[in-house]
């Protein structure tokens, strides 16, 4: 059986990945030109690389048509219902860190807590005439956030696919579900993280597919021994 | 409705909603997702099937007939009282069960008579269910988020803490949760000096034209929803909830009105000896309660079937007062649920505000029950 490993197709998230590889004596080269989108292991016959975009490589794992990959934490709970049955995380490999938070607008100065989010939005309808509106693409983390950790129930999800951090000042939402690695972006726009509004902390990782058939395959543990050698 | 798949009891359950006075409608199976999301939460949208119009509209398959109905009505400004029965299918992503299945009900609105409304959708749905059900004895569970607001409000605590137990009623494990965060004191962080400075001189004027400038300074007043004036007050309240705890006593009170659980026949006396016992007076919401085992008597209804759990509620924000459930006894399957939502249809537009009780039944469950 050939093993499948998605990898990012490009940027920084390629780059760290192919290092980390590298230091696990797995050396990947590009099948054809170097823009192929197909790759190859010296000294491994059996395993084979696809170089995918980092969502596609959640879902593709989700559905189990590759083997392994390297995605964000994030992309991998926002994409598949019930990510933990379905995929395992074999290793956190140390970069593309960012957390996925709830940020406020810096000046509500009584919100500090999920809970005054919670007091805000119960309240919300009678003051405003509509629920909260949450900006954010992460709808399946807010909801598993808001609803059944802290049991905030009354607010709705406006989508927001960039530029999400502009959303309260623009009007289109009260406050935003996004992710950020140093917090500068909410800052300059006057937004602040709640002190408990961490959802996810989230780093690339090195994620394999549940798949039956992997227990009979020497590879698939050989894999993951090498890159856990190499963190 | 010449479907196949009817249930076979379906012809009972019409002929029993045609003997209760109530006008059969039917409704699109395609409706607007606004409505069920803004009224339910975004909790709801894993639980139906989402689709778009070709123009963008969010659209759903009916997931439930009481918004439907009540939209209905709204559009339809033929006035109140009206009861309406209805019976159809609707569809949710479920765990158990399949993602289609028929539900049929009663949605009873603007009856200005809360007691005879509340005794008479409970007797309508035991009576419905005798008939389709029949030979079984029935179980009915019974709560009423009235009574636990008074307790609160009785206990004299701080307004906020009352609204947040009030949300929470119904989630027991979010209530036990909120209860222990607020037996310790919640200290207030990361305020500036300024600010602490203006809250310490307990000056409002100032406070809010320091938080309107800043809001005007960083270009967000145009577009604010909340105002440097509820921001203001909130705070305010908030640090003087900080300051306090809930006490041991009214934590042991809260306890043990949420754990009572008797026959409905002994609610009025054990909720009478509890309040007593506690020293809270709870005066109108009790009499109401009493006023409903009263009708529910007047209205024939065999008192013995019937619990009162203290503790049981819907947390969301439409439901008022009476909830209740219907199985069969010595079974967990919920063959009947309703309760009263006085707050939903000023929610759903309607322009005076219209009290309605009403109760759904799953009959793909009354189907499994009947096959036993």
């Amino acid at each position: 059986m050939t093993i499948t490993i998605a990898l990012p197709s490009k940027g920084r998230m390629k780059d760290d990945a192919s290092a980390i590889f590298e230091r696990a004596g797995i050396r990947i080269t590009a099948v054809g030109n170097d823009r192929s989108y197909r790759g190859r292991v010296e000294g491994w016959d059996d395993v084979e690389v696809a170089f995918l975009s980092a969502s596609e490589i959640s879902r593709e794992l989700g559905s189990g048509t590759v083997d392994f990959g390297v995605t964000g934490e994030d992309l991998v709970r926002e994409g598949l219902a019930e990510a933990d049955k379905r995929v395992e995380i074999c290793a956190r490999l140390g970069f593309g860190h960012a957390d996925v938070v709830v940020a406020v607008p810096e000046i509500w100065l009584d919100v500090d807590t999920m809970a005054d989010l919670g007091d805000v939005a119960s309240d919300f309808r009678a003051r405003h005439g509509r629920r909260l509106a949450i900006a954010t693409k992460y709808w399946r983390l807010t909801q598993q956030f808001f609803s059944s950790q802290h049991g905030i129930q009354l607010y709705r999800i406006v989508e927001s696919l960039g530029a999400t951090e502009g959303a309260p000042a623009s009007g289109s939402a009260d406050i935003i579900v996004d992710i950020t690695s140093t917090g500068s972006t909410l800052r300059a726009n006057n937004l602040k993280i709640l002190s408990d509004g961490v959802i996810l902390r989230s780093q690339a990782c090195f994620v394999r597919a549940r798949k039956e058939s992997h227990a009979n395959e020497a590879t698939v543990q050989r894999l993951i021994d090498a890159v856990r050698s190499a963190l | 409705m010449a479907l196949i798949n009817l249930p076979d009891f379906s012809g009972e359950l019409l002929s029993e909603f045609a003997a209760r006075k109530t006008e059969r409608v039917d409704t699109p199976v395609i409706q607007p997702a606004e409505p069920f999301l803004d009224i339910a939460g975004e909790d709801l949208r894993r639980r139906i099937f989402m689709t778009e119009s070709e123009t963008g509209a969010s659209l759903c398959l009916r997931p439930e007939f009481t918004i439907p109905v009540c939209l209905r009505h709204i559009e339809s400004a033929t006035g109140t009282p009206k009861r309406y029965s209805y019976l159809g299918e609707v569809f949710r992503q479920r765990r158990e069960g399949g993602n289609e299945f028929y539900q049929a009900g009663i949605e009873d609105l603007g009856d200005i008579n809360i007691a005879a409304a509340d005794a008479r959708a409970i007797s309508d749905a035991i009576g419905v269910l005798e008939r389709v059900v029949p030979g079984k004895r029935l179980a009915v569970t019974l709560g009423d988020q009235a009574v636990f607001e008074a307790v609160v409000q009785a206990l004299g605590l701080p307004l906020g803490w009352q609204k947040r137990l009030i949300h929470a009623f119904g989630n027991m494990s979010q209530l036990e949760a909120l209860l222990a965060s607020l037996v310790s004191p919640q200290f207030v962080t990361g305020l500036s000096d300024e600010i602490a400075h203006l809250i310490a001189a307990d000056d409002e004027a100032a406070l809010v034209a320091h938080i309107d400038a800043t809001m005007q300074a960083t270009g967000y007043s145009t577009n604010a929803s909340r105002s440097p004036l509820e921001i203001a007050r909130r705070l305010k309240e908030k640090l003087i909830l900080s300051e306090t705890r809930l006490d041991d006593a009214a934590f042991r009170v809260l306890e043990e009105f949420l754990s009572l659980n008797v026959p409905l026949i002994n609610a009025s006396a054990a909720l009478a000896g509890f309040a007593d016992a506690a020293g809270l007076k709870l005066g109108n919401a009790l009499a109401r309660f009493d006023g409903r085992v009263a009708a529910l008597a007047n209205a024939g209804v065999d008192l013995a079937l019937i619990d009162y759990r203290a503790a049981f509620g819907r947390p969301l924000d439409y439901y008022t007062g009476l909830v209740f459930e219907i199985g069969v006894q010595g079974t967990s399957a919920v063959l009947a649920g309703g309760g009263r939502f006085d707050r939903l249809m000023t929610f759903l537009g309607a322009k005076e505000r219209i009290p309605a009780v009403g109760f759904s039944l799953w009959l793909d469950r009354i189907e499994a029950e009947r096959a036993v």
